[in-house]
């Protein structure tokens, strides 16, 4: 019967407008701790742009934004399919060593066949490795940590045994080939390896959210007690996951090995590790169940654009990876703290008291 | 207060007094009055939830009580944490072992005070051995102390317990359902250590749901129900009838109200079922329309029970039929896809996904079905409507379909949780407590919604621990013990008597011998 139109208003108030339903229930359902966790890092980038002039006069080049994202896609779309593992609750440590393997047999499919064979061996090789962990999880029950550590060194070792007698190289008389192009064209002034990592967060972001597997991916990692008598088998969808790992793989490898002409056993080094600290950074959950995709695109960039900055300011390549672990660990301690603000309401507290209610009758 | 002027030993060791424990919504124990005298064994009973363990878990410096005092030898004993239960000589033996399963018997004995050489630090196991030994000698049982505790069974595993506790110098020993995984020799055995203890001049709290080793064992019996104290009494002068009857003692008030419906056709039958570490030739026929309730003490079987009809635990031998078909579902998956929907008892830890919404939780068990197009992508439309239809049936209360399960109540978490065991179809559900930590409202909507869904044709099995509603709500009532079916419970054999009698005393009621 009381609407609050029918109250009279508080006679010399001073006190800010009373906030309106919408806003009410908008405060009730949100949290500041939520929206940091799909916003957060995408805030952190957008602001680390903006203040980008001030650090570095030439960051705002074209040239160089170009080339700003054409070195974060091969990271990127690894770290895409990674997102999907560790919100299963799982993670590869085998990327590295896959990315050199694959890298390594592209450019021996390039010398042997040209740009499709190279393509085609790309995908086949980063499958295969992935189909290879998948069989060691699901098949032979090794705990993911143990397979994917192990296969990080296996794989390593293949790149390194392929390439006994010297990197494999794409010699420079090719730099018209198509294959080059891969990582080089801009497409309307966008690079192309970017274009395709936009691509492959589109699919990975239907699988997971328009695809019943993708709801079996998240259920599991949220609880795998409840999942299995949810009737999610976790084999289906760990083999799933590390083939799609390994797919990603192979993209990368094309984006990244059409860039930089040569490969050997020793070729990015640590990769794992940068895949899954872009991950974190991004907002997902080691512990599973919860992550968004465009949090982990967000670090990606910001990793990219972070690096670039600190060489234009001309810091020594050692002291980036500093920064770069301590951004990674100041994201961490902020999320611990988001925890005491995750609670929905927590936006409340800011909105203006409603005021007195009339007295009941 | 003056311990010097009372004869010591007509003293009572423990003294509980008006102890009160509450938790947020339930009083777990409402002023319970106990002594323990020395050199008594001191049977401690009621049905599930009647506060045993409760009590255990105060004495043993898990739980603070709210209120009222315990008195070890006339002085306030307040402990705080479980180590100051064991400084204070008294030795609680839960369910759940606290031993190391990685080390030695002998290292387990003297986990924390190992005697060593004051020199080096080094730790004299020749002497833990020899003492091990000795205790062993007291307990007049056989193990030996260089065993790696991991290899021994479980209730040697138990013997290890309690010499532990008898070699920190336990005066009270407190042991909760000893006898639950045991054999018939190795409860014998117990039951000797157990006098054996008491001939030393130890008092023993003895817990158990059977009410036989009591008689056998005990000096005195005191009874709980609903957290209060019923009554102490000599074991002498009573007998297992007038336990049961105390243990019961509640009017069986008409709370739930089943509505008789018409016996439809056998819908799923089990014959000859074994599975599990120990449920052993179950057969039992469920009909279209009728809820089967399984009773007994915990851990009888009604976990592997229903785990084996869900396809989540395998059969080792016997089969089942769905409607007159083989049904040997592999997984939980083939159970879905058969129509079999399921509510685990655990609804924190295997029931809701707390970081999806309560849209997710509910349409996860039938994802393949919300599916459209040429690419098989989730329809958000079939979704919302299938959300829609069962949490409109349930009575869901949430914010909205997108808001998160964990922020939901107790209550309606488990309405979600039904509407997921419901989506797949609906024509058999596998219930365990399905009203177990929901509020009154909550449950009597459940209630009701189990009704509903029998008249429609549902066939229900469903596993509760709570008495009024196995009885209240089911047509039948099915008792186990350790892994067997001892009692099927119809008409006016339905009583909160029979169900305890079964399940404690082993008593057969409407089962073939």
């Amino acid at each position: 019967m009381t609407s609050d139109t029918a109250l009279p208003p508080a006679p010399g108030a001073q006190a800010p407008a009373p906030a309106t339903e919408t806003q009410r229930r908008w405060a009730r359902q949100h949290s500041i701790g939520a929206l940091w966790e799909t916003w957060g890092i995408t805030a952190v980038l957008v602001v680390l742009l903006a203040a980008s002039p001030l650090l570095s006069s030439d960051f705002l080049t074209v040239a160089n934004l170009q080339s700003v994202l054409r070195e974060s896609a091969y990271l990127g779309i690894v770290a895409a399919a990674m997102t999907l593992a560790v919100m299963n609750g799982t993670f590869d440590l085998s990327v590295g060593g896959q990315l050199a393997l694959v890298s390594v047999t592209t450019l021996m499919g390039y010398a042997a066949g040209g740009t499709g064979l190279a393509v085609l061996v790309a995908v086949i090789t980063g499958v295969a490795c992935g189909a290879v962990n998948g069989a060691l999880v699901t098949a032979m029950r090794v705990p993911p940590f143990v397979a994917t550590l192990g296969m990080l060194f296996v794989f390593r070792g293949i790149a390194y045994v392929l390439t006994q007698d010297g990197p494999k190289t794409l010699p420079y008389s090719e730099i018209g080939s198509p294959f080059v192009k891969i990582g080089g064209l801009n497409v309307a002034g966008i690079p192309l390896p970017f274009l395709i990592m936009v691509a492959f967060y589109g699919a990975i972001w239907v699988l997971l959210r328009r695809t019943a597997t993708g709801r079996r991916v998240l259920a599991f990692g949220s609880s795998p007690e409840a999942a299995r008598f949810c009737g999610i088998s976790v084999h289906r969808i760990r083999m799933l996951i590390f083939v799609v790992i390994g797919l990603s793989v192979g993209i990368a490898a094309l984006t990244y090995i059409s860039r930089v002409w040569t490969a050997d056993g020793s070729a990015q080094d640590g990769f794992e590790l940068r895949v899954i600290a872009a991950v974190v950074l991004g907002g997902t959950s080691l512990k599973g169940g919860k992550g968004t995709l465009i949090g982990t695109f967000s670090a990606v960039l910001l990793v990219g654009v972070l690096n670039d900055l600190l060489v234009s300011r001309g810091v020594d390549a050692s002291y980036q990876r500093v920064v770069l672990g301590c951004v990674l660990i100041t994201a961490l301690a902020i999320d611990g703290l988001r925890t005491r603000f995750a609670a929905p309401g927590s936006f409340a507290h800011m909105l203006p008291r409603r005021r007195r209610e009339a007295p009941a009758r | 207060m003056s311990p010097s002027s009372v004869d010591t030993s007509q003293a009572p060791v423990l003294e509980v007094s008006g102890l009160t424990v509450e938790f947020p919504g339930v009083r777990a124990l409402d002023g319970v009055d106990l002594d323990i005298r020395a050199g008594e064994v001191h049977a401690l009973v009621g049905e599930n939830g009647a506060g045993k363990s409760t009590l255990l878990k105060v004495l043993g410096g898990v739980y603070p009580p709210s209120a009222g005092t315990v008195r070890l030898r006339g002085e306030v004993y307040a402990p705080r944490r479980p180590s100051d239960a064991h400084a204070h000589g008294i030795a609680v033996i839960y369910q759940e072992f606290t031993l190391f399963p990685d080390l030695t018997v002998a290292e387990n004995v003297y986990a924390g005070r190992e005697p060593h050489s004051r020199w080096s630090r080094g730790i004299r196991y020749g002497q833990m051995r020899a003492g091990c030994r000795e205790l062993f000698g007291i307990l007049g049982v056989n193990i030996d102390p260089d065993a790696r505790v991991a290899d021994l069974s479980v209730s040697e595993q138990q013997l290890v317990e309690i010499a532990k506790a008898l070699g920190a110098d336990g005066q009270v020993i407190v042991m909760d359902e000893p006898t639950a995984a045991l054999s018939k020799e190795e409860v014998e055995r117990l039951l000797d250590v157990v006098r054996r203890l008491r001939d030393e001049g130890r008092s023993v709290v003895y817990v158990s749901h059977r009410l036989e080793e009591v008689f056998a064992v005990a000096d005195r019996a005191t009874i709980l129900r609903d957290g209060r104290l019923v009554r102490t009494l000599d074991i002498t002068a009573t007998d297992e009838d007038e336990l049961v009857r105390l243990m019961v003692g509640r009017d069986i008030d008409s709370v739930f109200h089943r509505e008789a419906v018409a016996e439809g056709r056998v819908v799923l039958r089990l014959d000859n079922v074994s599975a599990g570490r120990h449920l052993r030739d179950v057969s039992l026929d469920v009909r279209a329309g009728e809820v089967v309730g399984i009773g007994g003490v915990a851990g009888a079987g009604q976990a592997e029970l229903t785990q084996a009809v869900f396809g989540a635990l395998p059969l080792r031998a016997g089969h089942m039929e769905l409607d007159g078909q083989r049904f040997a579902p592999s997984n939980p998956a083939d159970a879905l896809a058969a129509g079999v929907g399921f509510l685990h008892e655990d609804r924190k830890h295997a029931g809701i996904l707390p970081d999806l919404s309560v849209r997710q939780n509910l349409t996860v068990t039938v994802l393949d079905r919300l599916r459209r197009g040429f690419a098989r992508l989730l329809s958000s439309r079939a979704e919302a409507s299938t959300y829609t239809e069962y949490a409109s049936r349930l009575r869901v209360r949430a914010t909205g379909p997108d808001q998160l399960i964990s922020e939901l109540s107790g209550g309606n978490q488990q309405k979600v949780l039904l509407a997921r065991a419901l989506a797949p179809g609906g024509r058999v559900l596998v219930l365990n407590e399905p009203t177990r930590g929901v509020d009154i409202g909550a449950k009597a909507e459940i209630h009701a919604l189990i009704n509903e869904l029998t008249a429609g044709g549902a066939a229900v099995i469903m596993v509760s621990s709570d008495l009024p509603e196995l009885l209240g709500t089911s047509d039948r009532v099915v008792v186990l013990s350790r892994g067997r079916i001892v009692g099927v419970l119809e008409g006016q054999d339905r009583t909160e008597e029979n169900v305890v009698a079964c399940a404690t005393t082993g008593r057969r009621i409407g089962v073939a011998a």
